[in-house]
């Protein structure tokens, strides 16, 4: 599902906790990115960041589904998840990411943090258009 | 086992850094390097599942290590760890940049991936910044939706293709091949070693396998004969087991800060709920 307004790009999606799935929230992210006129290298390293979100909320679990939700704004890009299951209260205490996870979304985005919404474990980052040199 | 956690930015890491820059005295560059290796394990472990050896892996992390420990400038301001971290994975990038072809995509993303490759190169140096997408789609010839494909595909994901054939049921963390957040927490091994003591020998192999040697619950399913899925409920069970022993033990110890209060790690909320709030 997406939506634009306003100069802003709005993408969502939902995806069982499933390991070939996890592609589509990697391309979902590459392909907004790419339309933002992002490099190369800056894809890559959200491919690894949004790969690095979802696992930091489902690591341990067979069940359940990550919603994700994107937004394109200008030259940055955001991108939140959500993990959700039957078990809410259990997904709340894993909001808490581990000390690695951490550290590779500061080397990969400008900006990340974690969330509960209505219970839920979440975690959000944020990356700008770097148009670095090579 | 268990043994490779990140080393602290204790004062005592600042204080090296502060002598290797004043002397680049060699002793100080080997116990820096020798004091983070257990990062670049970990760092290691967390992209094993990609059809490339551990051991590589972890040679190519190592190596970033040392090149980071010669160019980190101590008064930047920022944590050696996270300089780092950012060095390694831009080096174990690289790496299944130029050899991430144990992946199964078809020949054809192979071959535009190739293609991609070259394009890059030629167009960074013209350019002096990295290639957008249009860019290395007109460049190659091919749609943007397929170099955004065949890039996915050369970063050695498994999955490398959207519409790649077959059902896999493993579930996303089983298949990334990444640390149990759980690890985190139980990370004291004083409290641990009675724990891990207290599991059966199958569980002690099993976690052995996952944490310390980095394979896959399906890489282990095969080595101890068992499914995925009970593999799966065997390290559940085991880290749940080891979680309420260290819990346990914790209480009867001084306080200590814990992670159950999840918090943000950036001040300013994400957009998405700024929205949401206004």
């Amino acid at each position: 599902m997406s939506e634009r307004k306003a100069g802003t790009i709005s993408v969502e999606l939902s995806i069982p906790v499933q390991a070939d799935l996890v592609v589509l929230a990697r391309l979902a992210a590459a392909t907004l990115a790419g339309r933002a006129g992002f490099g190369i290298e800056d894809i890559e390293d959200l491919r690894l960041a949004v790969e690095e979100l979802c696992l930091s909320l489902v690591t341990g679990r067979e069940d359940g589904r990550l919603h994700l939700s994107y937004e394109c704004e200008g030259d940055a890009i955001e991108v939140a998840c959500w993990y959700e299951d039957d078990h809410m209260a259990a997904s709340a205490r894993r909001a808490a990411a581990d000390d690695l996870s951490l550290k590779i979304l500061d080397a990969l985005v400008d900006e990340h943090g974690r969330r509960l919404r209505d219970g839920r474990a979440g975690a959000w980052l944020r990356k700008r258009r770097s148009d670095r040199a090579v | 086992m268990l043994t490779d956690e990140a080393p602290r930015q204790g004062g005592d890491t600042k204080a090296l850094f502060f002598e290797l820059a004043a002397g680049r005295d060699p002793a100080v560059r080997e116990r820096l390097v020798t004091a983070h290796l257990g990062l670049a394990h970990q760092l290691a472990r967390r992209y094993v599942n990609r059809g490339e050896p551990y051991e590589d892996l972890v040679q190519v992390a190592s190596l970033a290590i040392v090149k980071s420990v010669d160019r980190f400038d101590p008064d930047r301001g920022i944590e050696f760890t996270t300089f780092a971290t950012r060095t390694v994975i831009g080096e174990l990038k690289r790496h299944f940049r130029d050899k991430g072809w144990a992946v199964r995509a078809p020949r054809r993303v192979q071959e535009l991936y190739l293609e991609l490759g070259k394009a890059t190169e030629t167009l960074s140096q013209q350019l002096g910044r990295s290639p957008t997408v249009r860019e290395l789609a007109t460049a190659t010839g091919a749609t943007e939706e397929a170099v955004l494909e065949a890039l996915e595909a050369g970063q050695g994901y498994r999955t490398a293709s959207i519409d790649a054939t077959g059902r896999n049921e493993e579930t996303l963390a089983s298949h990334l091949g990444g640390e149990d957040a759980s690890l985190g927490a139980i990370e004291d091994r004083v409290l641990l070693a009675p724990a891990l003591a207290a599991l059966g020998p199958r569980e002690q192999q099993i976690l052995q396998l996952r944490f310390a040697y980095g394979l896959t619950q399906s890489e282990i399913a095969a080595r101890v004969g068992i499914s995925q899925m009970h593999v799966s409920r065997l390290l559940a069970a085991s880290l749940k087991r080891l979680r309420s022993s260290v819990t346990e033990a914790e209480a009867g110890l001084t306080d200590r800060d814990g992670q159950a209060e999840p918090e943000a790690q950036s001040s300013s909320a994400p957009a998405h709920e700024r929205r949401a709030a206004s």
